[in-house]
């Protein structure tokens, strides 16, 4: 019987985990399939969880099974186009990267998932090497070179070399009033 | 062996560069970047059907709860 916190820190996790399935699967709507399917598992299996390692790495672990032994094939039938997912979830127009958001989610779509996923629980995430091989379930050094692909890929794809070393172009709105 | 150069003097020539080889900058960009991106994944509001969910989680919890502390030692009549 899973005690009192732990649905708890299970919604404080919620949101995590759907930005991970989306960035998984590339479809908002599956991503909340498998969510919604992640936290039943989490919920009914809750002594499995070991008190004092991470929650999120197990959640994690539990969503990508799920999607790679049932919502794989789904996904590639119903991914939406180019990031255009992200897109719909946008709260915020601003961008202060210097990097165009709209290209960089086309960019990252068209990795291949399990570079992806290692981008997302690096990356974004700030896992380390070690949990990211857990929860993905392999070698540290194929975390290492997925990472490393997924890197030189995404730089190929946005033609980033030469160009980020030109400082940010700013429009400069030159004084209208006057 | 001699030494190889880890520089990479002519990264736009460069047409498959590995990670070793990527400017720091074009890195700190990427990272900037997918960062953003996720921020945004994370903010976005949660949909009905997993608020339902969370809900329902919710009574569960309370059944338990009610189950636990209120455990019957032996079987009442079940009666009204």
């Amino acid at each position: 019987m899973p005690p009192a916190s732990f649905k708890d820190e299970l919604v404080a996790e919620m949101s995590n985990l759907r930005a991970f399935a989306i960035s998984l699967s590339g479809s908002v709507s599956l991503a909340d399939d498998l969510v919604q399917e992640t936290l039943l598992r989490a919920w009914s299996k809750s002594d499995k969880f070991q008190p004092g390692t991470s929650l999120r790495a197990w959640l994690f672990t539990i969503l990508r099974n799920i999607y790679y032994s049932n919502y794989r094939k789904r996904a590639r039938e119903v991914q939406d186009s180019d990031g255009a997912y992200a897109r719909r979830l946008i709260v915020s127009g601003d961008q202060e990267s210097h990097l165009d958001l709209e290209d960089f989610r086309k960019a990252l779509a068209r990795l291949p998932a399990e570079q992806r996923e290692v981008l997302i629980l690096v990356g974004a995430n700030g896992l380390s090497y070690e949990e990211a091989a857990t929860i993905c379930q392999v070698e540290i050094g194929t975390i290492k070179s997925r990472l490393s692909r997924a890197r030189s890929k995404l730089v190929e794809i946005l033609a980033l070399e030469g160009a980020a070393s030109e400082p940010p172009v700013q429009q400069r709105k030159v004084g209208q009033a006057g | 062996m001699a030494g190889r150069s880890m520089k990479n003097p002519n990264p736009v020539e460069k047409a498959t560069p590995n990670d070793a080889a990527l400017d720091p900058k074009v890195l700190e960009t990427i990272g900037r970047a997918l960062k953003a991106h996720y921020d945004d994944l994370v903010h976005a509001p949660l949909p009905e059907k997993l608020l339902d969910l969370l809900a329902q989680l919710d009574r569960e919890e309370q059944l338990e709860k009610t189950e636990k502390t209120e455990k019957p030692e032996e079987k009442p009549d079940a009666s009204g």
